[in-house]
Order: C-alpha cells, then structure tokens, then sequence
C-alpha cells in the first residue's frame, strides 16, 4: 500500500449539509478553546474543516509522526542502556543504600560507530545503536506504577489530563482522514486514561487496537476474520451506499439533539465518531491484514517466531499505521516490574523486544521513514541499583534512560547522566516535563504555545514547566 | 457443622508462620549437630550459589540464615521444619525436586544428617538480624490527621437558609440552594415529566421506560410532580431489576470477576453466588452495615440458621474474588500479594481511603504508617482464603472452596451410587501409586543416571499422573461419603494457628522488621482498639467498617449513591476521601445523608428514595453559559448533569425496546456451568476428566453437566472437559453475562464496562469510533433493530404510526417534527432492492423500518441521560 503521506484532507462527507450545521452551530467545546477565535469561527463558516485536518506547526518540524513503545513496569536501565561499571566494582556493598548493590548480571558491549555501551541482552538493538540517542538522565515524580505511567502520558501525576497523543494530534491533525489519528496497539485493560483526550474533545483521543491474547482481538480472529481483525468492521447485509444514508440520518438526528442540548461535548464526540467509524471500516482491515508483506518483512520483526512474534506483529501495525498517515501510534509491551527473579526475567522480556524493535528502525530506515518518523522508548520510572529479594530491583524514579530514535535527533548519542552506582540523575537531566517539550519541540510544537483553555484556564501538556533538549537536535 | 468443619481443607499457611525470628533457646547438642554436621555442608556446597555473602541468590534462595531457608526462594521454602516431604532442600539434595548440588549426589552419611536435623526441626543459630522500622509519622500526625475532614466524625449540620424558600422542597434542596445562592446561581428551570421518568426508570432499575409508563407520567407530573415521582420511584424500589441495577454497582466496587485473570485465567466456576447474593442484598434492602460486615466475616458472624450461615458464607466471596496470578513461583510472595489486595480492596471499597499505598513505606499523603497497614494486613494473614481451582501444571497456587452447609437444590451434579463413589477411590488409589512409581523412576534416574529412561519421559510421567491425582482428588471431593454432591463457595476462613505479623521493609518479605499488633488505621480510631488475642481480629474488623464507629463508611456510601442518581459525586474521587482526593462540593449535605442514613437503619433505598423526590433530581439539563463560565465542572448543581448510559443499561435497553428481554434470573452463568476451566480467546477449557478408564466416569460432574446443560456452544475437548464459549445468544440481563476477566462480552466492553481487576466507582464514558461500528455493524445490534421493527408493524399497519413508536420507545417521548421530517426523508431515501419477496422477513417494508429503527437506537439521544 503506498504511503498516504501528506495528503490533503478534503473529506466530501464533511462539507454536507448536516456537518456544516454542526460546524456553525455546535462545536461547543471548540467555542471555547484558544483555537476558536473569530477569524478562525469565520475561516471555518467559509470553508468547512474537519478538527482532525492537518495543520501547520509552530515551527519546521523534524519528525512528523510519532512511534511510541511503551515499556509498562519500569524497565531495569542498569540491565539495558545505562552501562556503570563501578556498580561491578561496588557490588555487594550497602552504603548509604536499602539493599546490597547489584552489578547486573549481563555484559554490556560498545555498539556501532558510536560505540554506545548497549546490554548483551539487546544484541539486534545493539546492532542500531548509530540511530540511537539515549537519555540518561531521566527523572520523574514519584516511583510508583499508575502515577507514573500517567505522568509519562499526560505530565500530571493525579489529575485527569490528556494523553501526549491527544495533544500532537491536537497540535498537528492527521493525514489519514479514514483512520485515528491517534491509535494505541494492546494497551492493557484499565489503563484508557493514559490514552485519553480528558478535556480535549473527544475526536483527539487514542483508539486502542488488539491486543493480543486478551479481549478484542481474540475474539475478531476467532469469528474467522482476518488475524489482526477489528470487530463490527463490517455489515454484510447492507450496501455502502444504504448505510451512508442510514448515517446520515443518525446524524440528523444527531444535529437535532445538538440543538437542542446546546453545549454537549458528549453528542459532538458521537457525531465526530461515526464519521470516522464510517470511514475506518475501508481503512481498517487493509491496515490490520498484514498477509500483503513479504516474508523477508515478517522475518525482519521476528514475526514467525514464539518469543518475538506478538510484539514484533505489533510493531509491524505500527509501521503501517505511521506509514499510512497516523499522526500518534503507541505499542505496549508489559511485564518490565521486576522486582525478583530479574536473572530469569530481564532475559525473556529483552528477547521479546529485541529483534521487533530492530526490526522497526530498520524497516522505517530503508523506507525513508525513519528520518521524520520519531520512535521513542520509554517506561514509567527505572530500577534501583541497590537488589531487591535477592535477585531483583525496586522502582526509581530517579534515574533511568529512555531513548529516541529518527525524527530529527542525534544517532548513536548519549545525553544525560546517572551516578556511578546508576542511581540517580545527575548530568543531563531530564524530568518527564522536558522529555515532552523536547517531543512536541521536535514535531514543530512549542510546548508553551500549545494550550487549550478549559474550566477557566489555559492548559497545557507540561504545565509550567519544561526545557526542551536542544543538544539532541540533529 | 462437625462435618462441615473437618471438610475444610485449610490453604497453605505462609512459611513464615512458623518462623519465631527471635532466638529459640537451642540445645548444646543442637548446637553441636547443626556446627559439626550441617553448617559445614552449607558453606561448602551452597553458599557458592545462594548466599547473601557472596551476592549470589540463584532462584531467590539464600541458605545462610535460617529465616531464609524458611522463607525459601522463588519455589518456596526450603525447610519446613519436622516436615522431611515439604522441604525443598531435602527434595533437591535428593534430586527430586531439584538437582542439588548441581550434578553431584551428596553421600548417603550427608544425606542422612540432613534428614535428622530437619526431623529435629532444623535448629539453626543463624539468625536474621532484625532492624526495627522507624516511622517518620507520629503519634502527634495522626492525632492531628484526625483534624481533616473525612477522619471527622460525620455531624448532623444544621439546614442552611434559603432565599427562595417555595423552591427547596426537601433539606436536600436546601443544601444545595444555599451553595447556588451564595454563589449568585440558579438552579435549572424543572425538565420535562418524560425526561424525569427517564431518569429514574435508568437510575432505579436501569431500564428504559415503556409508552404506558411515559403517557401516566405526563398526565400526572403535571398536577403533582413530587407526587408523580413518588409514586413511580416506590414502584421501582419493589422491582427485582433494582437489585439486578444497584447490585451491578456493588459488584464493581467489589472487583466482581468470575476468573483469575493474569497469565494462567482460571474460572471461578462458583463466583456467581456471591453475584446473585450482592443482587438480593439491594433488593432485600439489607442494612448497608450488616451487608459490610458479612462480606468481611461472615462466617464468624452469629447465625439462626444453616440458611443465614450459607448466606454469609458466600458473602465472603468478596475477600476472595480478587484477580490471581497462579502461575507465580514464589508462595510468599502471592500469598503477600493476596493480602494485600484483601487490604486494598477493603480499604477502598468501604472506607474510601487508600492503606495499601503504605506496604513499602508510610503513606506519602495520609497520615497512614506502614505498621498500620501491617496491622491491617496481619488480619488478613491470618485469614485463610478459598477460591478454588485444582493443582495443575500451569497453576502453581491451588486452593480449594468451601462446602456449604445447606446444598443448593438445582445443583447439575447427580447423586454418585456407593458403586461409583467406590469406583472413583480405586482409581485414585492407581493413579496414586502410578504417581508413586513415576516418582521413584525420576529419582532413580537422576541418581543413577544410568536408567535406561529417556529423562524427559520420566519427567512428562510424574506430570501427568500428578494432574490425574488432583482431578481426581478435587471429584472425590465434592461428594460427601455417601455420594452427594457439595455445593461449593468461594470464601475465607479463620486459620488453624495463629502467627505474627512483622512490618516488612519496602513490603518485601525477606527484611522482617519488628512485630506489629493487628488493628486497624489508626487515624480512623478516635479511640483505641482492642483485638481478641486470639482470633485474626477479622470479627471486629468487620464491625468496626460496618458501623458508624469510623468516619467514613457511611459518607463512601452516601456519595456512592448520590453519584448513581445525580450523575456526579459529592466527593468526585469516590475511592479517594484521602488528602490528594478532591474535596467534597457539599461537605454539609454529605454529613446530613451519612448521618441520615445511619438513622434510617443504614437502608438504601430511603436514601434513593430521598433524592429522587428532591427538587434539584428534577432540574433540567439545559444549558446555560453564564452558569457554565461561572462554574464550568457543575459542582454547584445548576444543572442536571447529562451523562452517557452504561454498558449494561444499553445492552438492557436493546433487548428491552425489541421485546426480548428475558427478565428472569438465569441459573449460575454461563462461567460458572462451563465449571473450573482455563479460560482463552473467549473459550472456557474445563478440567478434564484425565482418567482412561471410562466405564464409572459416566456419572462425573462434568459430563452430567454437558449432557443436561443443553448450551449452544459447548462440546467436548479432545482430553474429555467441555469447551463453552462465552459468547452466546442470550437475552437475560447484562449483570448475569459472564464476566470472565480479559474476556469480556463485546456489548458491555465497548461502552466502558468496569475494569474488574480493580475496584470501580466511577466508570469512563469514553466516546469512541468503535462505538460507532458497534452500532452500525454488531449482529446483535441488527438483529434487535429487526426484532423493534417487527414488534411495531405487529402493533400497527401504518408507517407512519410505527416510525411515531419507534421514537417513542426509543426515547422514552413523542419524537419531534424535525425527527419526524428527517425519519420520512429517511424512508424515502433508503432504497431496497425491490426483490420478489420470498419471505416476510425480506419485506422491503421491514427491511427499511429495521434500518430506521437500527438508525434511531444509534444515535445519541438513546445514549445519553438528560
């Protein structure tokens, strides 16, 4: 399927009649965000757009789409990426530490040009650490697991706020006019909030897709549809053409209520999504269906093998979601709390991501994706160097390493640093307020321009805080 | 009660139990045994891989104390001490369980003094060093956390005085008045009668309201609306689909789930019990208080009779139906894990407040040290908990159930002759010994290692025949010994013995720290407690957080149900009455319902009641934008708030609106039929019966159940169990779906249904595409919007008379011109291929209705609450 890559949005469906009501009358959350100030109220009543339509950033942007692998437990940096050999030499001693200090059990080798010190557990990895650009330096708030994983997300530690997702698509729009601009692969059950658009209205949130082994998915491959199915895509029993006229009275009736309630986001969100559903049921299965990439394709993600095939055919959707003009595309990999049995653990988990995600980069790099597509690895917090149970580590949220690939920063560099035991951030740092501004920044955002005025108030993703990274900038 | 009792099989008590960290007095000879014969060998053979010395604990087993060595590593403990078959250490030196030392057979003297000291209970003069755990809360924090609002005891405020006196009908509305006067606001002028009943037939019963319902409401709100609403609300309290909504509630409060979830899900094949009891408890309207207290300790509660024993027995299904990970290796640490969601679970549920945030270190927020938590937990620990599913090879954490006193009369299982009972045991005493020799061949070949057994042979032995032994064991099992079937429940029990709670440094379970007395949080005690030495503490736990002696039950539960009615809570962070929740919007009316509540004998359904018949439940929704910019998150109330229906109310509401809903409760679930099985994608793999040997098997639960069940969708497997699919065409209620966790029903997922791993007080309402093709293309949806459209042309011949009905069964009112303007467009427009009709259910006539229908059941009118 060729790329969809910069196509303009002009979507029929949204200039008929029935949408232009909803534009000129409803819209009631946008009436009240920063976006909609006369000029714009006035451009929209010319000339009908569509929330998701692509717009222009602040300034030229490095990377255009995002590629987000989230590692959900907090993942050990002392095992993986951040390399401390006077942790081998201290180890066994306490100091001023909980718990006897832990070397990691694993080599660590200087990979590609740039000789990055990269874990023996992540040889394929490894083998891309010239595309790579590692932050060690990184901090947040507090070590615990839902704080963290929604502060990752959303900036705030306790509050309801909107996903990094929801705000780029917020910023930037989507390219695909048939997809969600922002689609989360196998998010675990419960943690919607973390890809949620919270204020934003509701067309700028996340759309979870599969998620192998539980829900959803299964239950789409057990019906005999396509491996990677999405359920209720498709109605049998009806012609396209009488189903666009069947919707398009639901969003009569839609437009009814709208005028009616006034201001009701939950309508607008209902009216946005079944233009979108309308749309998605073309999109959707060509995306899932993977039957069309060759085998030297699968290989590359590990797809055919046991340990690697559920997280590499993830990273295969994502590639094909980025590639067809996805603004946001986040896969989850859990089960990095490793608080014990880390020697049996680490391995297994390192093995799962290992090839798939090398397997992304190179795909993205021989087809000229990479350089504006940014791919970013990350958990909620990383581990102690001090043991844990014996043989395993507590949270720290500290210090630990995220990295970022393509899209416009620095390959095989390292930023940032921890201290000789890997402990905390001391060089280099980097809060989870800077990690997003130096995102946004990357995809021509300005993190202090991009607010939306909710309940009273100019919000906006790092709150006041935020320093972007300019010494990662390509 | 004698029999019941020595049925019980208790689960397996942490090792720790019979840990006594401080230094037993040890004999001289002891001592002498253990320098001369043991200590030696340790330093020599293991310390090389599992001491803290040398920072090498491979598998999490360290040997060089001896609270290690009881703790064990990541398999279990290594020394249970007098208990020569239940030592790992002893096992592996032999070579059963493990290969210990790696490749080397220890001699047959070494072996022999290792026999004698764990016989002698393995005395061992290496003991842990404990650290006493210093807390940096003290006594002075608590007592001024006491000072904070929710630790205050809720106070009869007075009634605040309202400008616009004809308008506060009720002292609910003079709360909320006085908050919108001083704050220069309104309340919304009233909604319309048929938006009210629309409201209270959703919020009550959960289902949408019938054109009878919807004609008496209009002509009687109109002389009386408070009358009107009277009337309405004391019918739907009598209604059984009160129980069926409210229990719903509970349930996700409660994490109700009928599987372990995790890695290795596991039905839990008799969780509905505890459903069906939370549906009848609401309906019964059970004193809030008593209901608390039986889910806590209901089986040490007093009773009048075996019936009222049953009840409370299966009411404590609440501590045990937590999600499981069976596959974990280390027993400590899932038994820890256990109860610690006990903890969390109850501390969320009931008070409100977050205790398990201080396993590891003292609250951050709240003035909770970590020994109040252990306080808390050490009840727990010494409560046993019986959830079921049998030892296999991917489970590693059986348990077992207990058997009720009274037997449940429609129990599929039939009654076993003495023959088959007889039958039965004989092939267990097969298996066993099967068991047996398999065993020996194993240890033989590890020893030796010259057996001519391929190893993996002898390995794939023991397993099998280890799975029979357990199946068979647990059929055995649920007849008594004359061959009547047990009715089972998941549920807690008291443990045999009695042991210690000691703080765990950051919660982790091999840094003991001092002993903690068992108790509750402190800062919820005005007053000391005192615990009965010698019981877990769990009696008076459950009357302690079911009585108005802590702060908080009633103002959780009043806000609950303010939440359920008004759409938002008083307290918008219902699991969170802590510091980092949110205030209440109104402190005053939260104290006047807790209060009130507790005084009306802790009754639901008058503080329903009360807020139905409120003014302020019958304001209109409408918007208002100088109210909005003045108080954008509505916690003034100067609206109604509108809100989304739930999953459970829009499947409801399909099967309602096409005449199919089944209102009878069905027996068990379709989770709990399947019996105990592993769950994948949606399919539930039932125990099979392992055994060969055919012929008695005949009479066996799982067969009988396959035979008389009748279920579409269920078959057997190729070892013999039954497959069931959880996905079948039902049409009883939504809240007797299964609810197998990761594998939810697609109707109840796509809308948001509870996370049932956690406990849930407020759903999301997420607005999503999915939901749209939901609508747009589920089978089920289709299929109603035909089964609605034929229901109304059996009604009436005239289209437009049927598109009239359609609206208003629909949304509960007559539709408006437009709806009807755009419905006519509709029909006009929507083209069916005038085929020579072969059937009537090809008509183009209904096909066009069931398209309208279809259209008018998606839109968002039918989903939302105004």
């Amino acid at each position: 399927m060729p790329p969809l890559k910069g196509k303009p949005m002009n979507n029929p469906l949204f200039s008929r009649r029935q949408m232009l009501q909803t534009l000129s009358s409803g819209f009631g959350y946008l009436a009240f965000s920063s976006l909609a100030t006369a000029a714009a109220a006035k451009e929209r009543d010319d000339k009908p757009t569509n929330p998701l339509a692509p717009k222009d950033p602040h300034f030229a942007a490095k990377a255009k789409r995002v590629i987000f692998l989230c590692m959900r437990g907090g993942p050990s940096h002392l095992d993986t990426f951040d390399y401390k050999p006077e942790l081998i030499k201290n180890h066994g001693k306490t100091g001023s530490f909980r718990g006897s200090l832990l070397k990691s059990p694993w080599d660590f080798k200087q990979r590609g040009e740039s000789g990055l010190w990269i874990s023996s557990l992540l040889p394929e990895i490894g083998s891309m650490a010239d595309e790579l650009c590692l932050l060690r330096g990184m901090n947040t708030d507090l070590p615990v697991h839902p704080r963290a994983m929604t502060q990752l997300h959303t900036g705030a530690t306790q509050f309801v706020r909107p996903s990094l997702g929801s705000w780029a698509l917020y910023g930037l729009g989507t390219e695909n006019e048939s997809m969600p601009g922002f689609v989360s692969v196998n998010t675990p059950a419960g943690s919607s909030q973390d890809i949620g658009n919270s204020f934003l209205p509701s067309v700028f949130g996340g759309t979870k897709v599969g998620g192998l082994g539980g829900g959803r998915l299964s239950r789409g491959r057990r019906r005999g549809g396509s491996q990677e199915s999405v359920p209720d895509i498709k109605n049998s029993g009806i012609t396209k053409q009488q189903q666009r006229t069947q919707l398009d009275f639901i969003q009569r009736l839609n437009n009814e209520k709208m005028q009616r309630d006034k201001h009701q986001p939950g309508v607008e969100g209902v009216i946005e999504s079944y233009e979108l559903a309308f749309r998605m049921q073309s999109a959707m299965p060509n995306l899932m269906d993977i039957s069309d990439e060759d085998q030297a394709t699968l290989d590359l993600y590990g797809i055919n093998d046991n340990a690697t095939g559920s997280f590499g055919r993830q990273c295969l959707l994502a590639r094909r979601m980025s590639e067809s003009g996805v603004r946001f595309v986040e896969v989850s990999h859990n089960g990095w709390d490793t608080h014990f049995s880390m020697d049996s653990k680490i391995p297994n988990l390192c093995q799962q991501i290992d090839k798939p995600i090398a397997g992304l980069l190179t795909d993205l790099k021989q087809r000229g994706l990479l350089e504006d597509t940014l791919v970013i690895w990350a958990g909620e917090f990383g581990r102690t160097p001090y043991a844990q149970n014996g043989n395993g580590r507590d949270h720290n949220n500290k210090g630990f390493t995220t990295w970022m690939a393509g899209g416009g920063v620095k390959g095989g560099f390292s930023y940032g640093a921890t201290d000789e035991n890997g402990y905390e951030a001391v060089e280099g740092k980097c809060h989870i307020h800077d990690w997003h501004a130096t995102i946004l920044h990357l995809l021509g955002l300005d993190h202090t321009q991009l607010t939306y005025r909710y309940a009273g108030r100019d919000f906006r993703l790092t709150d006041v805080h935020g320093n972007v990274l300019k010494d990662i900038v390509a | 009660m004698n029999i019941f009792s020595s049925l019980l099989t208790i689960a397996i008590l942490a090792a720790l139990s019979h840990a006594t960290l401080a230094q037993e007095e040890l004999s001289r000879e002891q001592l002498n045994f253990f320098e001369a014969k043991i200590r030696p060998v340790l330093i020599k053979e293991c310390y090389g891989c599992h001491s803290a010395k040398t920072g090498a604990t491979k598998g999490g087993l360290m040997v060089d104390t001896k609270e290690a060595l009881l703790l064990g590593g990541d398999s279990g403990p290594a020394i249970v001490p007098g208990e020569l078959d239940e030592s790992l250490l002893w096992g592996s030196i032999n070579h059963e369980d493990y290969n210990m030392p790696p490749g080397k057979m220890l001699s047959d003297k070494v072996l022999d003094d290792f026999k004698k000291w764990i016989e002698m209970g393995a005395p061992d003069p290496r003991v842990m060093k404990i650290t006493e755990i210093k807390s940096e809360i003290t006594a002075a924090d608590v007592e001024k956390g006491r000072e904070f609002w929710a630790f205050k005891p809720p106070a009869l405020p007075s009634i605040p005085k309202v400008n616009d006196e004809s308008w506060a009908e009720t002292e609910i509305d003079q709360f909320v008045l006085a908050k919108l006067e001083q704050n220069e606001l309104q309340p919304a002028d009233d909604a319309e009668a048929e938006t009210v009943l629309r409201r209270l037939t959703y919020g009550l019963v959960g289902l949408p309201p019938t054109p009878d319902q919807v004609a008496w409401m209009n002509k009687n709100f109109r002389r009386d609306p408070k009358a009107a609403i009277e009337k309405v609300v004391d019918e739907l309290l009598e209604q059984e689909q009160f129980g069926e909504r409210w229990g719903r509630h509970w349930l996700d409060i409660a994490r109700y789930g009928e599987s372990t979830g995790r890695e290795v899900n596991v039905t839990y094949s008799n969780a509905w019990r505890y459903r069906d009891y939370v549906i009848d408890s609401f309906n019964a309207d059970k004193p809030y208080d008593e209901f608390v207290q039986e889910q806590i300790a209901g089986d040490l509660l007093p009773i009048k009779s075996d019936e009222d024993w049953a009840e409370n027995l299966i009411a404590t299904g609440f501590l045990a139906m937590g999600s499981k990970a069976l596959a974990e290796q280390n027993g400590r640490q899932f038994r820890l894990d256990l109860i610690d969601e006990q903890v969390d679970v109850t501390s969320h549920a009931i008070l409100g407040v977050s205790v398990a945030c201080a396993r590891c270190h003292d609250h951050k927020f709240d003035p909770i040290p970590q020994s109040d938590y252990y306080a808390m937990s050490g009840i727990f620990e010494n409560t046993s908990t019986h959830y079921g599913t049998i030892d296999t090879l991917q489970n590693r954490r059986p348990s077992n159930l207990i058997v009720l006193p009274v037997n449940d009369p429609k129990l599929k299982e039939k009654k076993l002759s003495r023959k088959e009972l007889q039958e039965l045991k004989d092939q267990l005493a097969e298996v066993q010994e099967q068991y047996r020799e398999a065993t020996r061949a194993r240890i033989q070949m590890r020893r030796g290692g010259k057996s001519s057994k391929d190893p993996q042979q002898a390995t794939i032995s023991v397993a099998r025949s280890s799975t029979q032994k357990a199946a068979l064991e647990s059929k055995i099992n649920s007849y008594d010994s004359n061959g009547n079937p047990h009715t089972y429940a998941m549920g807690v029990q008291e443990v045999d013995k009695l042991i210690e709670t000691r703080l765990l440094d950051r919660g982790e379970f091999d840094r003991p720290g001092q002993v903690v007395e068992r108790g509750f949080p402190q800062v919820m005690c005005a007053e000391p407690v005192e615990l009965n030495a010698k019981s877990s503490g769990r009696l008076e736990l459950a009357r302690w957080m079911g009585s108005d002696k802590n702060p908080l039950t009633a103002r959780v539960m009043v806000n609950r149900i303010w939440q359920h009615m008004m759409g938002q809570a008083i307290v918008r962070t219902p699991e969170n009455f802590g510091a980092t929740g949110q205030s209440p919007t109104h402190p005053e009316l939260l104290d006047w319902l807790a209060v009130k509540f507790v005084k009306e004998n802790w009754s639901v359904k008058a503080i329903v009641r009360e807020i139905a018949i409120s003014h302020i439940f019958r304001t209109g929704s409408k918007f208002d934008s100088a109210a909005f910019n003045a108080d954008p998150l509505n916690e003034m109330l100067w609206r109604y708030e509108p809100r989304r229906l739930d999953a459970e109310a829009i499947r409801d509401s399909l099967l309602s609106i096409s005449g199919q809903l089944e209102s009878e409760r069905p027996y068990a679930s379709i989770a709990g039929i399947a019996g105990e099985g592993l769950v994948r994608d949606g399919t539930v793999f039932s125990v099979a019966d392992k055994s060969n040997s055919g012929g008695s098997m005949q009479t066996s639960s799982r067969r009988g159940r396959r035979n008389q069940g009748g279920m579409a969708g269920m078959m057997a497997n190729r070892s013999g169990g039954a497959v069931t699919m959880l996905d079948q065409p039902v049409k009883y209620r939504s809240v007797y779906l299964p609810i197998v966790r990761d594998n939810i029903a697609r109707s109840l997922e796509v809308f948001d249904f509870a996370e049932s791993s956690m406990v849930i007080g407020t759903r999301e309402t997420s607005n999503t595409p999915d939901q749209g093709l939901y609508f747009l293309n589920n089978e089920f949806v289709i299929e109603q919007s035909e089964l609605f459209a034929r229901r109304l042309m059996a009604e009436n011949s005239d289209v437009e008379t049927q598109v009239r009905g359609a609206f208003l069964w629909a949304y509960g009112r007559e539709a408006t011109n437009g709806e009807i303007s755009a419905a006519k467009e509709f029909y006009e427009q929507f083209e069916v291929p005038n085929r020579a009709s072969r059937r009537d259910n090809s008509s183009p006539a209904l096909k066009k209705l069931s398209a309208l229908c279809q259209a008018i059941l998606a839109s968002a009118e039918f989903r939302f609450l105004n």
